[in-house]
């Protein structure tokens, strides 16, 4: 499946030029391409009450940053990053603590027998395509509400990891969390997601 | 051995390709036999699948275009 085409180095060179020199569209156009994801980053680690403010201080760093910015990593990477440091440091005047949430299971305790083996049937979807199963807008608006019932950091994860195409390496450094919490958050939203679709299938 | 417990828990881990060689096998081998699990892994393959086409976002009330115009004056007079 094709995640999100991070642009070429040459075009991502010639937006730095053109945001240097203060040209509107080039503004628009990462405002649009990137704010999202910064906010989804922000929510991960500081939470929902500083978050805009956290992402809105962030650009305004970036910006300012942009004439030094080394082209060592690409631009996305670059202002997740600055994201992230910012809410950390936020998380440090709040004292707060980025929690994973506990008591999890991938698939119900119930649905297996002491040898771990299943008790019920799973069969094989009838809607075999995304295109098939997005057809269906009541299933749409049910995987974007167990999108949104996710936690932050599982939201972040999921993101950066399917539809922002960023490495698993850099989304660990981003979320200052271990690759194998990253492993586990990056499961349990995939898994709450296919329950949602799972559930909608059986009725 | 693995079990249907294994699959349910390591079902990322083995489709991203994230597990070491032995457990990778044991995995498998439990695929070959239990045609649940195999359903299972197919169909969180397809729950992927889904997510990237249906990309969800944030739910945010952010004015990009204000925003954008902001971070522009803010660039002009840095």
């Amino acid at each position: 499946m094709k995640k999100n085409a991070t642009p070429s180095r040459k075009d991502e060179r010639l937006l730095i030029k053109q945001l240097i020199a203060g040209e509107s569209q080039a503004f628009d156009l990462v405002v649009a391409e990137y704010h999202n994801i910064m906010l989804s980053v922000a929510r991960a680690i500081v939470g929902e009450a500083f978050a805009d403010e956290v992402v809105q201080d962030a650009w305004i760093s970036a910006i300012k940053a942009l004439p030094k910015f080394e082209a060592r990593s690409s631009l996305k990477t670059w202002l997740l990053h600055i994201v992230s440091n910012g809410a950390k440091s936020r998380v440090r005047r709040e004292n707060r603590q980025i929690s994973l949430d506990d008591g999890w299971e991938s698939v119900s305790a119930d649905k297996f027998d002491q040898t771990g083996h299943r008790y019920d049937d799973v069969f094989v979807w009838d809607e075999a395509t995304p295109e098939s199963l997005l057809a269906n807008e009541q299933l749409q608006s049910v995987i974007e509400k167990a999108f949104q019932s996710l936690p932050a950091i599982q939201r972040a994860v999921l993101s950066m990891y399917e539809m922002e195409g960023i490495k698993m390496p850099e989304i660990c450094n981003i979320l200052d969390i271990t690759s194998s919490n990253a492993r586990v958050l990056l499961h349990r939203a995939r898994t709450t997601l296919h329950h949602s679709i799972e559930k909608y299938q059986d009725n | 051995m693995a079990e249907c417990k294994d699959i349910a828990e390591e079902a990322s881990n083995l489709l991203d390709g994230d597990l070491p060689f032995r457990k990778r096998m044991a995995l498998r081998l439990h695929l070959l036999y239990c045609s649940c699990c195999r359903a299972y892994v197919q169909q969180l393959k397809q729950t992927i699948s889904t997510i990237t086409v249906l990309r969800p976002q944030e739910k945010d009330t952010t004015d990009t275009s204000a925003l954008a115009k902001k971070l522009q004056e803010i660039s002009k007079n840095h």
